[in-house]
């Protein structure tokens, strides 16, 4: 596992997130990307139960299950500044036990789906963001495989996105500054996923008749 | 050529087993000989049947014995000695072929060969070195007749000067470990661990550097038996590059008088790695070219360059 830079790509101007999408993936392929299958990255959140609030009365916390196509065996479950836990994929099953400690939020499933390509040792997911029936915003996954620790190759990572994002170029994600000199993880790449998905939520408060 | 297995063998033993077997092996296809014929014709059921019995029996104790006696002639035959001097080559004179696949001769030559060259090579240099082009020949001359002429045959040296030298390596570098080990026989292996950029397994041939392969820092060097793999080569471009040029940097640094100075020159251009991923291009000033960074270190200034961008 490299380190992934995950980031936002705004909707062009008069187009739609389709278009969007297919004018990154044809600027990816003239630069020498290879199409190489799919990928899906979901995310379903869980309150946890009033039961188990304390009397303090503290709110309740979010909890996040997601899935990585890129890790088909695993789970990952993490709260919002807290540990992130990589389980089996049976912990699916164990949610539905711990009904009563933690509720799924309704229509609260977001996920990100889209194609891959190869670069030399560049691998880049460019999705789209639906919740439920519509596309609410692209999410673009850039991974370099050869390097482990996040601070070294940032201006490196910088450089790539710059020559197919041009201006929408992200800054340095957050994780990236919390893990100096540390072995880079899949966990840390599904706490930006984490974080992206948020945004896109808060992003369209405008409540659609149908979907909520 | 011809190996001769060492005295550990009882030849005569040996060739007395080899007819144990070809007694057991007749033996055995008599039982199932007798199985296949069934039971022959006599007068009543019950004489068909004992008559059988009996023959069956009998090649049964037959194999039994003959089983016993190659039991006892192989606890006599002893085992070839283990100690074989050339590890697995010696393995390939087992091969009956000879005429057409002479591979051992062919191997012994070559060996032999390459010896002689290299003794060749140190005479030559040490003459050359006397007759120098350089107007001061004279400190190199006091020089070299003060350094002790410690190796001779500089490809014969014991493991343990060999072990020294690397361990002195390791110490010199903070960022740089350096693992040794001896799993095929005399010739050491090191796996180099640079910061947590990569990690190179360098195979060597007494104290010379005889093939480099560079992975990443989370590839593993290891093979499903937990072998160190020498042979595959890296899943990631950049490294794939970096082994090439690795393979270069240990044709160019050569000495062969003083082949521990040669490895620490090369140990020295390997440190460069550390900022692979973080030194931009001297020449473009850029970090990427066709999706690889840097990946070329200059001999003498180790400076970061792209391979397209050098010279």
């Amino acid at each position: 596992m490299g380190v992934t830079c995950v980031s936002q790509m705004p909707v062009a101007e008069g187009k739609s997130v389709q278009q969007t999408v297919e004018l990154l993936t044809r600027k990816l392929e003239m630069l020498g990307a290879e199409k190489q299958g799919t990928f899906c990255v979901d995310c379903e959140t869980y309150h946890t139960a009033a039961s188990t609030l304390g009397s303090q009365g503290q709110a309740g916390k979010l909890m996040y299950v997601m899935h990585n196509s890129e890790h088909p065996l695993s789970c990952f479950a993490l709260f919002e500044n807290g540990p992130c836990l990589i389980a089996d994929t049976n912990f699916d099953v164990l949610m539905v036990k711990l009904k009563g400690f933690f509720q799924s939020a309704k229509a609260s499933k977001i996920e990100t789906r889209g194609t891959r390509y190869q670069y030399c040792d560049f691998l880049v997911k460019v999705g789209t963001v639906t919740m439920g029936p519509s596309a609410r915003g692209i999410s673009v996954e850039v991974e370099y495989g050869p390097c482990v620790v996040a601070s070294d190759c940032w201006s490196l990572l910088l450089e790539f996105l710059q020559s197919f994002l041009g201006s929408h170029t992200p800054g340095a994600p957050a994780v990236f500054a919390n893990r100096h000199d540390a072995v880079y993880s899949p966990a840390d790449t599904m706490v930006q996923y984490m974080e992206l998905f948020n945004k896109i939520r808060k992003q369209q408060q405008v409540p659609v008749a149908g979907i909520r | 050529m011809a190996d001769v297995l060492s005295v550990g063998v009882n030849l005569e033993a040996f060739s007395q087993a080899i007819s144990a077997i070809q007694a057991l092996r007749s033996s055995v296809s008599r039982v199932f000989d007798c199985l296949k014929d069934g039971m022959r014709n006599k007068e009543t059921l019950e004489g068909r049947e004992k008559a059988f019995i009996a023959h069956f029996q009998d090649n049964l104790h037959s194999v039994n014995r003959d089983l016993n006696e190659l039991e006892r002639l192989s606890n006599l035959v002893g085992k070839p000695s283990e100690n074989h001097p050339l590890h697995n080559s010696g393995l390939l004179s087992l091969d009956p072929v000879q005429d057409k696949t002479p591979l051992y001769s062919q191997l012994l030559q070559a060996y032999k060969w390459s010896n002689k060259l290299q003794y060749h090579a140190g005479l030559a240099s040490g003459l050359l070195n006397q007759q120098s082009l350089k107007r001061s020949a004279n400190q190199m001359g006091v020089s070299a007749k003060r350094r002790p002429k410690a190796q001779p045959t500089t490809l014969v040296l014991p493991p343990q000067y060999v072990d020294d030298v690397i361990s002195r390596i390791d110490r010199m570098f903070p960022e740089m470990s350096i693992h040794l080990s001896r799993p095929n026989g005399t010739s050491a292996m090191l796996l180099v661990t640079l910061g947590k950029v990569l990690k190179v397994i360098v195979v060597m041939r007494s104290l010379f550097i005889d093939r480099t392969i560079v992975k990443g820092y989370n590839e593993d060097v290891h093979t499903e038996d937990g072998k160190l793999d020498i042979w595959s080569k890296s899943n990631y471009q950049v490294f794939q590059k970096v082994t090439d040029h690795a393979t270069t940097a240990l044709l160019h640094y050569q000495l062969p008088q003083m082949p521990d100075v040669v490895v620490r020159s090369f140990m020295t251009w390997l440190r460069s790695y550390i900022k692979l991923f973080q030194a931009p291009c001297q020449r473009c000033g850029k970090f990427l070219q066709d999706g690889l960074p840097p990946t070329w270190r200059d001999f003498r200034t180790l400076e970061a360059f792209h391979d397209t961008c050098r010279q």
